[in-house]
């Protein structure tokens, strides 16, 4: 039975905060935690793996071709004979780094139009919308693909010309193009929904009574946005990160599945999916042990966002 | 007892003709129609009138923070000998929460709910009065104290959500007073609050007003509630002043018929419980809809002719004095008498 409190300190409710509170209810919910962990490991994996694995990526075993899973090969070696354990590691590497990168500019380009056009509001707001409008309507793969298939070649083509006229080693590693460009396209497509959520946050935020109070203080426009607008508006953000990470790493796994991210022989879950396709008859491990791994870290992820959804809206819940 | 020969006292505050103007889809609206208001230094005005009648409006175009669709057309407001309607923005900053300290009407979502109130009240110190943010909490510490709240060095870091209502307000008032302000706006405390911590709120600013010597402007469609806080009140309607008088005088002598029927509503304990509250019949005229003369003319039973015909202007009742009424027919009874 449980006791009754008795003196002022234990009737005292022990010190909370609005994120100390959405950490109590985070915690409690069993699916966020399963996701917590899976992206934990899988990080831990992105981050340290490539060292730990038993065998290089590309280390090729001709005599071990195509063989099932066994303790030597968790998970089985692909038609190079290449371990596919180590590959889907690494892979995990390349998911990551895309992923973050990729949600990073994303994040930063749909916040900052974002939180300007709902704060300023007239012409502005009308011209960040409808550049948001453009972008959404065109579809995303196509959109993607058009500008990997016309950039890439003309790019590297250029990087090697510029190489061998000035001699200049930064010219020589087009693997970067090859980075930029599937960075740089799939944040282009991915920025517009956090312009929408921040701007409708602001937009909320901005005629709040709180807010007119600090201006009633004399606080400036830039204090007001970044001590009472943007810490008001960062909740629903952060529920939008988790499960948008999650989305750029299918995303990334898409694209190079259709051969227009990430270029072989660097280990995508993509096209790693995108080669085991070909022979999954007879090798199921190739096709199964990455896309097992892309369907766990998704799921991950999206459990992660509804039980951060959750916590950081209790009212919208129960 | 002559009022040529008394010092005029000096005024803290002048509003002269200020008129607000909203943008409907049929073109401007007139919500504040040429007011005429003054504070002098160490007074404590009450404004009074119904909802919708302009008050918080007026005070809120004073700091200009207006909402978008709404403008003031004319009029100037004198602040200690600068006009807050045509000052420079970063003027106008100084007076905001310096000078000038504004307590909103709702405590519950006035406040930053991801802010701790020692911070929110110690951002007005460190920018106005550039203190150190030690300094500035230690200041907290006291004002928290000054407005009655319970061990106020633990409250500093407590959210606004683990307070309640009138703890909430009291934080919202000492944050209005954190700079010292010359003049302290109340715009409806006590409206979200219940009665016994109303009477609270009120002793609590009375006591205040005394210690600090602030002028105050305290606005409500209660005026029994204010009757023993203010030094006078200005009655307002459909966004005109329609009488303006020391608080006593108005009680004893209420001369606009909205006046006397704003007294005659308030309930009294020895009415007989069978009747019904009486109330003023019709209602305020719309923004955009205002009658050609007297704003209350259509309401009004004493209503004649002129008052349908002309507005009525803003006058020492019988030629002098602090009693002014804007009423043809009050005036006129009492040049009869």
């Amino acid at each position: 039975m449980a006791t009754i409190p008795m003196t002022p300190a234990e009737l005292d409710e022990p010190k909370t905060s609005l994120w100390r509170d959405a950490w109590y209810r985070l915690v409690r919910n069993k699916l966020a935690i399963f996701g917590l962990f899976v992206i934990v490991v899988l990080a831990f994996a992105a981050a340290f793996g490539p060292y730990l694995t038993p065998y290089d990526f590309l280390s090729q075993d001709l005599n071990a071709r195509n063989a099932s899973p066994s303790l030597a090969h968790l998970f089985g070696t692909d038609d190079l004979g290449r371990d596919v354990f180590s590959r889907v590691i690494y892979g995990t590497r390349t998911a990551f780094v895309v992923a973050i990168v990729v949600t990073a500019i994303a994040v930063t380009i749909g916040v900052a139009l974002g939180a300007m056009a709902g704060f300023f509001g007239g012409w502005f707001d009308r011209i960040i919308m409808w550049l948001t409008d453009v972008t959404m309507s065109v579809p995303n793969l196509l959109l993607v693909v058009v500008i990997n298939a016309s950039l890439k070649a003309p790019l590297a083509g250029w990087m090697e010309a510029q190489y061998l006229a000035t001699l200049n080693p930064f010219f020589r590693e087009t693997i970067w193009v090859d980075f930029i460009l599937v960075f740089g396209s799939m944040a282009l497509i991915s920025w517009p929904p956090y312009a929408r959520l921040v701007r409708a946050q602001v937009l909320s935020i901005r005629s709040r009574p709180y807010i007119t109070a600090a201006r009633a203080l004399g606080l400036t426009t830039r204090i007001i946005l970044l001590r009472y607008v943007v810490p008001n508006a960062v909740g629903p953000l952060i529920v939008s990160v988790s499960a948008g990470l999650g989305t750029a790493m299918v995303l990334e796994s898409a694209f190079s599945f259709l051969g227009v991210g990430v270029n072989p022989p660097t280990p995508s879950w993509g096209n790693m999916i995108s080669d085991g396709l070909r022979v999954w008859q007879h090798y199921p491990h190739l096709l199964a042990a990455p896309a097992a791994v892309l369907g766990l870290a998704t799921v991950g992820f999206s459990f992660l966002g509804d039980g951060l959804n959750d916590a950081l809206n209790p009212r919208g819940s129960k | 007892m002559n009022a040529m020969t008394m010092p005029a006292p000096e005024r803290l505050l002048d509003v002269k003709g200020l008129s607000i103007e909203i943008d409907t889809r049929r073109g401007p609206a007139t919500i504040v129609d040429g007011i005429n208001l003054h504070v002098n230094k160490g007074e404590t005005l009450g404004i009074v009138g119904e909802s919708g009648c302009g008050k918080s409006l007026t005070m809120l175009s004073l700091m200009r923070l207006l909402p978008n669709k709404i403008k003031v057309k004319s009029g100037t407001a004198n602040f200690a000998g600068r006009d807050l309607l045509t000052m420079s923005k970063s003027e106008l900053r100084k007076v905001r929460g310096g000078q000038v300290g504004f307590v909103f009407q709702d405590p519950m979502t006035s406040l930053n709910p991801v802010m701790r109130i020692g911070d929110q009240i110690c951002e007005p110190l460190i920018y106005h009065k550039n203190m150190k943010r030690s300094d500035a909490r230690i200041r907290a510490t006291e004002l928290l104290r000054l407005v009655g709240i319970p061990s106020p060095a633990e409250r500093l870091d407590a959210f606004p959500h683990e307070l309640s209502g009138g703890m909430r307000q009291r934080v919202m008032i000492a944050i209005g007073l954190a700079c010292d302000p010359e003049l302290l706006i109340a715009d409806e405390p006590t409206t979200a609050l219940d009665v016994t911590i109303q009477a609270q709120i009120v002793d609590l600013v009375k006591e205040l007003r005394v210690k600090l010597g602030m002028s105050v402007v305290w606005i409500t469609h209660d005026l029994a509630l204010i009757a023993g806080l203010v030094d006078r009140v200005a009655v307002l309607y459909a966004g005109t002043v329609v009488e303006d008088a020391p608080v006593e005088e108005l009680f004893a002598r209420p001369s606009h018929p909205y006046t006397r029927g704003l007294l005659a509503s308030i309930p009294k304990l020895s009415d007989v419980a069978a009747n019904r509250l009486s109330s003023i019949g019709g209602t305020p005229p719309e923004p955009g809809r205002r009658p050609q003369g007297c704003p209350f003319a259509p309401r009004c039973q004493l209503a004649e002719d002129i008052c349908r015909q002309s507005v009525p202007p803003l006058e020492p009742l019988g030629g002098s004095g602090p009693h002014r009424v804007a009423c043809f027919v009050a005036q006129r009874q009492l040049e009869a008498a």
